[in-house]
């Protein structure tokens, strides 16, 4: 075994500097555009597959964004509608307005399973804190319409009459 | 580096500018910096966050609600009413349905008919999408998407007869009328 090791050539010198220079270059390109997972990810126990829509679409928001998800849970089978909001303060107010019927140890997480009555009940909430607030619905495309049409008529109650669905890019 | 080599190509250097290389630091000859570990964690950091980026960003799709108190009286000429079955089937039928049958369209299909008549009709037409509630959401997109193409469409070509575009399509829900007549079909 030893006698297949090449001996090391002496002042043999490779320049890296080059190599280097790109590889830093692109690690800072990486690590400024890498968005880490949010809080609401953190907390999701489901998985959406989202259907695809074709291009001229806008993107999403960061901020002032209140996501409805309706997902199937992975383990049970069931769906239901989770709403989660982008930001913290607008989340401190909603989430503890006494409109909303929700044990209190649910109040203190970021993403809420709720049924339709409590959800028309966020939103409205959600309206009179942010005005600004712009509405998503990320949904399953497995789910039946009626789930969508239900909360567009929680959605035309609560007066937020503009929203986005998620989509996916078509490849 | 081998240190004939280098004192060789020193010589003609500091021939040349005797006089400004007074000041400048003589490279010294045989210096290495071993870069490999630099290099080694440089990548791992660069595989790190090429792989946890998250390339595909969701797109959005706009849509929107008439308000609760608005209450719009449609002619029956002027409404196109588009109806998706339980099964997925879409049929479409112009102003009353009583006397005219429904078609059945397919999701393609459904561009070219919503352009079509809104040609026809010049901004006057109004279109009513009623979706059965058992229908999958990713057809109900699929359906919206279409609609959405021939918007654009319908927009360009009325802004090139120097009309702007106006009434747009709206999503009502499905009568239990509307189940029975899309029975037989």
């Amino acid at each position: 075994m030893g006698g297949r090791i090449k001996k090391k050539r002496p002042g043999f010198y490779l320049d890296m500097t080059p190599l280097v220079d790109i590889a830093f270059l692109l690690l800072t390109f990486f690590m400024f555009t890498a968005k880490f997972k949010s809080d609401t990810e953190n907390e999701q126990k489901f998985k959406i597959t989202r259907p695809v829509a074709s291009a001229d679409t806008s993107k999403l928001p960061d901020k002032d964004l209140a996501t409805i998800k309706i997902g199937i849970d992975s383990v049970t089978g069931d769906t239901s509608y989770y709403y989660s909001l982008s930001n913290e303060t607008d989340r401190k107010i909603v989430y503890s307005s006494d409109k909303v019927q929700i044990p209190d140890e649910m109040r203190q997480k970021v993403i809420l399973k709720v049924d339709i009555k409590n959800l028309e009940a966020l939103l409205r909430q959600t309206r009179m804190a942010n005005i600004r607030m712009r509405f998503a619905i990320d949904a399953d495309k497995r789910i039946a319409y009626k789930w969508i049409e239900d909360l567009m008529e929680a959605m035309r109650k609560s007066n937020a009459t503009v929203f986005n669905f998620v989509t996916d890019r078509q490849n | 580096m081998g240190g004939g080599g280098g004192s060789l190509g020193r010589e003609p250097k500091v021939k040349r500018g005797s006089f400004a290389t007074k000041r400048k630091k003589k490279k010294r000859v045989g210096f290495v910096l071993d870069m490999t570990p630099l290099v080694d964690i440089a990548f791992l950091l660069l595989t790190f966050f090429m792989l946890s980026t998250t390339l595909t960003t969701p797109q959005t799709m706009e849509m929107s609600v008439p308000p609760e108190t608005e209450n719009v009286e449609v002619k029956q000429s002027e409404l196109l009413t588009v109806l998706v079955r339980d099964d997925g089937q879409i049929f479409k039928y112009m102003g009353d349905k009583n006397t005219e049958k429904p078609m059945k369209v397919s999701v393609k299909e459904l561009r070219a008919v919503s352009v079509t008549e809104n040609m026809r009709m010049e901004n006057k037409l109004i279109m009513s999408l009623r979706i059965s509630p058992k229908v999958p959401y990713d057809l109900v997109i699929k359906v919206l998407d279409e609609l959405n193409i021939a918007e654009t469409e319908i927009t360009q070509r009325l802004s090139a007869k120097g009309m702007k575009r106006e009434r747009k399509f709206a999503l009502t829900p499905m009568t239990p009328e509307d189940v029975e007549d899309l029975k037989p079909l």
